[in-house]
């Protein structure tokens, strides 16, 4: 069973805290206003009371408590880290407890993920996955820029639509499914076509955008209009059974104009080509994971790079720019 | 005489209806020179798709002389989403 902090805050005099990290990791960062018990791993299974199981980042007790099948026991999500951050700050990050334990991300990175806002332009195939994964993985705010209307055809690719879904707008439907996922996060759709308007407002305050269009047009816009901001601009791209990932515009690094210059042409859509409807959660998701490690700040990325995945051979190709 | 192996992606693999070929080229050989090789293999598939040219990994923007043992990747733009 699981326990997370605020619950633990709510419910810790009616249970018995035991803390189950070695002395030196029990000194180092010990248990900010909890009054708890230290006891060995393998000692915790002779106490019978009501208890929670601490350890420093909540994975050795979850699985000590599957192992032994210890009844009346609570392990402590996200461990002695996510407690003390919850006291420091009264934010409960244990919901991001197995994102937090990587050290490329800890609690601080979190933090950056939680405060960042994405936008999102164009919620199809691309969009759809790359919204699902930045949202559950805890970004604050998410802003969904479409214009379409959700058709039979989209629903092979595109996880957030329904049968019930076809004819309604794909930004009314994709916030309604996603604010479920995340009830906390700040979720605004703008039901509009970007063009060479509206694209400077729609997009100004980002702090990554999305390319998850489907034409050239929109993403020559975007790149543009990145570049001018000074706002990275995560593209995407799919053909059959391949996908195309790139971090476009940081600091001054290569964008889509420097990759396809002098107006390219040619490159069938989605509807013309076909596309298997895996490939684009792959790709997606690739972008998604671009974003958050730009947001967070760790490295290495897609910054000057292509990459080109073939989901026919899983072979993945990546040029330098 | 070089030889050099070509990378198809997207659209380009389909025209050729192969990933990979390898080539026997003059010395001297250009980039832009093996393009139109490509463009005329592919039976006038490709004439309406701009396509990108990377040697070893690394995109270029200027007509290079291509060298013995050169991996050449075209890359066409996709539009999907």
């Amino acid at each position: 069973m699981i326990i997370t902090p605020k619950e633990l805050n709510q419910q810790k005099k009616d249970l018995l805290i035991v803390d189950i990290r070695p002395s030196k990791q029990r000194n180092q960062i010990p248990l900010n206003g909890l009054n708890s018990i230290s006891c060995e791993s393998g000692e915790v299974i002779n106490i019978q009371e009501k208890k929670v199981l601490v350890c420093q980042y909540g994975i050795v007790t979850e699985g000590l408590i599957i192992e032994n099948d210890l009844p009346n026991t609570f392990s402590l999500l996200g461990g002695a880290e996510s407690w003390n951050e919850f006291k420091k700050e009264q934010k409960d990050f244990s919901q991001w407890s197995r994102q937090t334990v990587l050290p490329e991300i800890g609690i601080e990175g979190q933090k950056k993920i939680l405060n960042a806002n994405v936008s999102i332009v164009g919620m199809g195939g691309l969009g759809c996955p790359a919204a699902q994964s930045l949202l559950i993985a805890g970004i604050g705010s998410l802003h969904l820029i479409d214009n379409d209307t959700i058709s039979l055809s989209n629903l092979h690719r595109q996880p957030l639509f329904n049968p019930e879904d076809i004819d309604h707008k794909k930004v009314i439907v994709a916030k309604k499914k996603l604010s479920r996922m995340n009830p906390k996060a700040n979720i605004k759709i703008t039901d509009t076509l970007l063009d060479e308007k509206n694209a400077h407002a729609l997009l100004s305050g980002s702090d990554v955008i999305i390319d998850a269009t489907d034409n050239i047009k929109s993403r020559q816009l975007i790149d543009r209009i990145s570049k001018e901001l000074n706002i990275p601009m995560i593209y995407g791209g799919l053909y059959r059974f391949e996908g195309q990932v790139s971090v476009f515009n940081v600091n001054g690094s290569p964008g889509y104009a420097e990759l396809f210059p002098d107006a390219p042409y040619g490159g069938d859509s989605c509807a013309d080509a076909g596309v298997l409807g895996v490939l684009p959660g792959i790709i997606g998701n690739i972008q998604a994971l671009e974003a958050l490690k730009l947001i967070i700040g760790i490295e290495p990325t897609l910054i000057g790079k292509i990459l080109i995945y073939d989901g026919m051979d899983h072979t993945a190709k990546t040029i330098h720019l | 005489m070089i030889k050099v192996t070509i990378k198809c992606f997207s659209q380009v693999k389909y025209a050729l209806n192969q990933n990979e070929l390898v080539l026997e080229l003059k010395n001297g050989f250009r980039s832009s020179d093996l393009e139109k090789t490509i463009r005329i293999k592919a039976k006038g598939q490709l004439d309406n798709i701009s396509l990108r040219i990377a040697i070893n990994q690394q995109y270029i923007t200027k007509n290079t002389e291509l060298k013995d043992g050169d991996e050449v990747a075209f890359i066409p733009p996709v539009q999907g989403g």
